[in-house]
């Protein structure tokens, strides 16, 4: 799921959508209106966000609205912190390191 | 939420050690001591550890992992001001020969040395590594993250 995030996040339409949701839901073709490509085109990038958990939509009649999932960024950060996690482990080794050779 | 985004691409961590900042210093140059702690995991095991202990100075590191093989972390020494900062760049080739950035920063505390570590262009490392394109990734957690 990370890869897709990444994948998802690495085209500037869809960097634009998520902006535009991060201000607030949206119809799907208030999405695509600042758009200079078709309708057809603005669903497929927003499928791909789908996919990647960084949108959700549901319905509203005959609208389908779109709202942005923080908790699809949480991974990237949730690897962040594992890299943390992994400095420490080492800081930790070499802090026994040094108590066993005075 | 800007904090949240920059936070992502810099790790920081601290640690106390009861051991003079000299000495907490000289392990990461002194290949015996550095195998032991530095790129290691808590799998792997260091089959390699070569360090050319100055500026412009190269180190490799060989770690062999059960799942992963034989991982070697090659480096330069950017900085060496004994016994108050050093700063290093690596990068694992075998993955994405982008170097990321290391600073230790060591400073006196009582009998012993607080060491700040912070490893810059973690996200970046990862994202090339997976071939997607990392500038614009980063730009685009931020604004995504503002909302």
């Amino acid at each position: 799921m990370l890869d897709e995030t990444l994948l998802a996040l690495a085209d500037p339409t869809r960097r634009a959508i998520l902006a535009r949701l991060a201000e607030g839901e949206a119809r799907v073709t208030e999405i695509a209106a600042p758009f200079a490509i078709s309708l057809n085109s603005v669903s497929k990038h927003i499928r791909m966000l789908e996919r990647a958990a960084l949108v959700e939509r549901r319905r509203e009649g005959r609208e389908h609205i779109l709202a942005l999932n923080p908790a699809g960024l949480d991974q990237a950060a949730d690897w962040i912190e594992g890299q943390r996690s992994l400095w420490a482990w080492r800081l930790g080794r070499l802090d026994a390191a040094l108590q066993e050779e005075p | 939420m800007t904090e949240t985004a920059k936070k992502t691409e810099t790790v920081r961590v601290s640690r106390r050690f009861e051991a003079s900042p000299e000495r907490v210093f000289d392990a990461w140059l002194n290949p015996k001591v550095a195998g032991r702690f530095l790129f290691a995991t808590p799998t792997g095991t260091m089959i390699k550890a070569e360090v050319d202990p100055r500026v412009g100075g190269h180190f490799t590191f060989i770690d062999r992992r059960p799942d992963m093989g034989d991982v070697e972390h090659v480096g330069t020494w950017l900085e060496i001001d004994r016994p108050r900062r050093l700063v290093f760049e690596f990068a694992v080739p075998a993955y994405e020969p982008t170097r990321t950035r290391i600073t230790l920063d060591f400073a006196p505390d009582g009998a012993g040395c607080a060491l700040t570590l912070t490893h810059e262009g973690v996200f970046e490392e990862y994202v090339t590594q997976t071939n997607h394109g990392w500038g614009m990734i980063l730009e685009s957690l931020e604004r995504a993250l503002q909302g």
